[in-house]
């Protein structure tokens, strides 16, 4: 193993340090709002600190890649695109604080229509699962699984697109849970960015893996359509 | 643009530069032949004359018959105490010069000497030998006189091949080997003298082959006109071969008679050279092998 | 701890100013770089620490320089004992034109070592710090100018291990080299810094990037900056060092 492969896995090794603490900040959030506890939604927002550092600390380990071992070709990418799932990752990490936060505002716990009418735990276990994949792809360098995840966002997106229809409803039937709602509404769209970061997340990896560009071609295909 | 556009200027260029090979290759050529004709012209006429007892007799009749044997003795010894001399003040000398003399005004005061002194006819050396060694040494006409003004003669010519041939090792394996912590001595003599033996050999053989051709100056110290009987100390006269050569051809007592004679002696003598010559070219590859393996 | 120390260090050759006053400490069992254009002194300076300047006439040192704490150039000091202490490695391979194991045996032979089963003890050490044994071990009693370019630089490297010196410079030591035996000796110079404290000069700064943890810029005679690797290659302090980094020199 040579000295720029050494330098790489030290990188690597802190990326998936910080994945473990985004990680813990979804399911936390999770967690604590099905079963309040007020020391969780502390350690979610202590860990956000944490992140930063670990946002900062990989952002300069990738500097010192570029400026002391002129990456070409797979390293370039791999570098490339790690600053890219960094940030995408300190993104992710900034929305579960967000959502720590809004707990921790909240009068809790969710009543129970509300929490099964809004599907926000559906969309909860959708974000993780996808999150779980994209780091199983990552570690892999598996594109077919990135790819998956890249399609399993559209759940999410579904999710979203119905929130504030089901919000007009509830209003109407619950008049006087509206701070909950709205609450609701907030996580439910935090979590819904997260799909969008882990989402930018797979396509880096298919980006430094096979060398293709994924982003923005859905869009695209959907433009063609719309034109025949 | 395309090639050949201009192919009058192209065919006058092609055309000189025929000519100009054709010349340096006519010239080669004739080199070889003029020493191919020397060579054989010498073997025809002297070739009639060299037998075993040519070889092995002293000469008779006036120096008309009989053999040489007393002048190839001589012209061995006189060859080998010159070299006795020659070598070790020369190859010291050299070494000194090109290894341990900083570039100072006497370094290059010796190496303009040096050069100087290859640069003075014989014939003076032979008059400087007969002053200095016959006469005020007092060695007389001796074996001892003539090695050493052959021997004065050659150690220039010891001297600048040694220098050339530790010019020529490449300055990198001496600071490898002073990197190393090794001393200079130990450079000079486990590294740099090593690489340049093969070349400082044959240098000295082909400075063998120039003595064992001269004439003049053993011409006042040593050599004898007729002495049919070997030398049997250092302060001996003896014969020596190109001197022989000169008496029997110039001033012999029948010069007519003993042609052949002179004929088959220097025959004899280019004999001796080139195998000098062969066995330096031998010696070199051999040792040039030899260092380079081990 | 430090390994080197020099004290505003003057060289001239003559009547020129080579070396203007440099002062660095390089520490121990790290690597420092030495970078700079063609003329700058960063190989002058190296040939400080082991005295080889001493082989030029008209050369004249001022200011101290410590190795392992002792004054070098004080004058009870024996260059033969210094130049083991501190072994050296050339631009251009330069092996002995002797078999491969007497190359790694010579500067022991030369430092007066004669047992034989220690000499061969350590020629097998050395070629295998030197990761060149596995390549030449059937072949000890061949001629070294039979091996490869990249082979005879590790030889060399080798060879100088083989007196266990405790400093080890390398003056662009593979500049003469194609590229694979260039990382292989990058390779070794990352594995060496456990044992030896080491200085490279190099006029090839992606390499000072990649094998160093030090780096010193030289310009003119001058120690422009010195600083870890890492900051120096990102964010230089002095605009000099900038603009020799970024190529936009002159």
């Amino acid at each position: 193993m040579n000295q720029l492969d050494k330098e790489l896995l030290r990188i690597k090794n802190k990326v998936e340090e910080m994945w473990d603490l985004v990680d813990f900040q979804l399911q936390s959030g999770r967690d604590a709002l099905v079963n309040p506890n007020e020391d969780l939604t502390r350690k979610i927002i202590k860990s956000g600190k944490k992140v930063n550092a670990y946002d900062i600390k990989i952002d300069r380990m990738c500097e010192n890649i570029f400026a002391l071992f002129n990456p070409v070709a797979v390293d370039l990418r791999w570098v490339l695109s790690i600053l890219k799932i960094n940030s995408n990752l300190e993104r992710i990490g900034d929305s579960g604080e967000s959502i720590a936060h809004m707990l921790k505002e909240a009068s809790l716990p969710i009543e129970p229509t509300l929490l099964q009418e809004s599907r926000v735990l559906e969309m909860y276990d959708a974000t993780t699962a996808m999150l779980q994949n994209v780091r199983q792809a990552f570690l892999e360098e598996n594109t077919d699984l990135a790819r998956q995840v890249i399609k399993q966002d559209k759940i999410l997106n579904k999710i979203h697109a119905k929130t504030d229809k089901m919000l007009m409803n509830y209003f109407q039937s619950h008049p006087d849970n509206i701070a909950q709602s709205l609450k609701v509404s907030g996580i439910i769209k935090k979590l819904e960015r997260i799909g969008d970061h882990t989402t930018n997340i797979a396509e880096e990896i298919v980006f430094y893996v096979d060398a293709k560009v994924v982003k923005h071609k859905q869009k695209k295909k959907k433009k063609d359509k719309g034109e025949e | 643009m395309s090639f050949g556009s201009n192919p009058s200027s192209n065919k006058s260029k092609r055309l000189s530069q025929s000519i100009a090979f054709f010349i340096f290759r006519l010239l080669s050529f004739a080199v070889v032949a003029i020493l191919i004709v020397i060579l054989g012209f010498i073997l025809v006429r002297g070739i009639s004359v060299i037998s075993w007892d040519f070889l092995t007799e002293a000469p008779r009749e006036g120096m008309t018959e009989g053999g040489i044997f007393p002048a190839i003795v001589g012209t061995l010894c006189l060859v080998a105490g010159s070299m006795l001399f020659a070598f070790p003040i020369g190859i010291l000398s050299g070494i000194y010069i090109n290894e341990y003399a900083k570039d100072s005004w006497f370094k290059r005061f010796v190496k303009l000497m040096t050069n100087n002194l290859a640069g003075i006819p014989s014939i003076v050396f032979g008059l400087f030998g007969m002053a200095l060694f016959v006469h005020q040494f007092g060695f007389g006409d001796s074996i001892l006189a003539g090695s050493l003004t052959l021997g004065l003669l050659a150690l220039p010519v010891v001297i600048r091949t040694t220098e050339e041939s530790l010019k020529a090792i490449d300055n990198s394996f001496r600071i490898g080997s002073l990197a190393l912590g090794a001393t200079k001595w130990q450079t000079t003599s486990r590294v740099v003298l090593p690489m340049a033996f093969p070349n400082i050999i044959t240098g000295l053989i082909l400075s063998i082959g120039r003595v064992s051709g001269e004439t003049a100056p053993i011409l006042f110290t040593v050599a004898a006109y007729f002495l049919p009987k070997l030398p049997t100390s250092i302060f001996d006269q003896v014969m020596a071969l190109p001197y022989h050569l000169y008496v029997i051809s110039t001033s012999g007592t029948n010069i007519e008679a003993s042609r052949a004679m002179a004929y088959g002696t220097a025959f004899v003598l280019i004999v001796i050279v080139l195998v000098a010559n062969l066995l330096a070219n031998w010696l070199r590859r051999y040792f040039g092998n030899k260092v380079k393996m081990h | 701890m430090n390994s080197i120390e020099t004290k505003d260090v003057h060289l001239y050759y003559g009547d020129f100013h080579a070396l203007k006053g440099i002062t660095m400490a390089m520490k121990k069992n790290q690597v420092t770089a030495f970078i700079g254009p063609s003329g700058c002194g960063k190989s002058t300076y190296l040939r400080c620490f082991n005295r080889m300047n001493d082989l030029i006439d008209g050369v004249r040192i001022e200011g101290d320089i410590l190795i392992d704490g002792t004054d070098i150039y004080k004058s009870d000091i024996q260059v033969d004992d210094l130049r083991k202490h501190v072994g050296m490695v050339f631009q251009k391979p330069n092996p002995f034109p002797k078999s491969i194991f007497e190359n790694v045996a010579y500067g022991l032979r030369v430092n007066g070592t004669k047992d034989k089963k220690f000499i061969e003890e350590r020629v097998e050490r050395s070629l295998k710090q030197a990761a060149l044994w596995d390549e030449v071990k059937d072949k000890l009693k061949k001629s070294a100018f039979e091996l490869s370019g990249g082979q005879q630089q590790r030889l060399c490297i080798a060879r100088a291990l083989a007196i266990e010196p405790s400093v080890l410079l390398m003056d662009e030591p593979t500049s003469a080299l194609d590229p694979l035996s260039t990382a292989k000796t990058e390779e070794l110079i990352h594995q060496l810094k456990e044992n030896y404290t080491i200085v490279i000069v190099t006029h090839n700064m992606q390499q000072a990037g990649r094998v160093s943890d030090y780096t010193a810029f030289f310009y003119l005679g001058e120690l422009v900056e010195y600083a870890k690797t890492k900051t120096l290659f990102t964010n230089p302090k002095d605009q000099r060092t900038q603009n020799y980094i970024t190529g936009r020199f002159g």
